[in-house]
């Protein structure tokens, strides 16, 4: 018994390969959430400029206008579109959570399924409709 | 009990219930502002300028925004304190990130009032 034990000891791996390690997906969800806040949280200023050009003058619109149909831009945009759709249907999955809704295992890897779902098609949509 | 729990002793609750409550807000804001996007429709510069310009529509946008940087601000102190271990370094950068949320602040007031 103990001889066991202390092999396994032995064979224990010694460094933490990070790519042995496949997330949960609860847990790719949860990471997405956090990096798609920091995205948003990043994009405030552009977003308050382009709100800025939007209002301010007829001249200033047209150049918001033109920038926004570059492809470039388009890319930035569905880029954020993504970041708010997983924030926020991770966001409401987080509120039914603390109502107590879908938090068995099971269930919370299904909600995690759907969301994942719900965000792509939404993002193909808002990708279609700008493009 | 939840009145309790939301007094100075927990003040880990309170930052959870503003985290979600300005979370709550920001979804009605947004649900809102694209099922009026939708039924107007603006299109050219007088469109949105009208759109805009009703002052029920800027305070919303107001509230919007600063339920906006109550949670930004409590999700990059969240992320701030789960990465950065460096007390200074970590200190730093949470009063670089209070000052921008703060400048933001004044920003959008000057935008919303110079419509």
């Amino acid at each position: 018994m103990q001889k066991s034990v202390n092999k396994r000891l032995v064979n224990r791996p010694k460094n933490l390969n990070l790519f042995t390690i496949k997330l949960p997906i609860n847990a790719v969800v949860s990471i997405l959430h956090r990096v798609s806040g920091i995205g948003l949280f990043l994009s405030i200023p552009l977003i308050l400029l382009a709100l800025q050009y939007l209002v301010r003058s007829e001249a200033d619109f047209i150049i918001l206008i033109s920038w926004l149909n570059t492809w470039f831009v388009k890319l930035v945009l569905i880029g954020l579109a993504w970041a708010f759709f997983h924030h926020f249907f991770a966001g409401i999955r987080h509120l039914l959570q603390d109502i107590h809704w879908m938090t068995s295992l099971n269930n919370a890897r299904l909600s995690s399924r759907i969301l994942l779902w719900l965000v792509g098609i939404a993002t193909i949509i808002f990708a279609f409709v700008i493009w | 009990m939840l009145i309790q729990l939301l007094t100075k002793q927990y003040p880990g609750m309170r930052l959870w219930l503003s985290q979600r409550l300005t979370a709550l807000m920001m979804a009605f804001y947004i649900i809102a502002l694209i099922i009026l996007l939708l039924i107007t429709q603006p299109a050219g510069f007088t469109a949105w300028h009208a759109f805009i310009s009703p002052v029920w529509f800027r305070l919303a946008t107001l509230v919007f925004f600063m339920c906006l940087f109550i949670h930004a601000w409590l999700g990059v102190a969240d992320v701030l304190q789960d990465y950065v271990f460096n007390k200074t370094l970590r200190a730093t950068m949470q009063i670089g990130v209070d000052a921008l949320l703060i400048a933001y602040l004044f920003w959008l007031m000057f935008i919303l009032w110079n419509i």
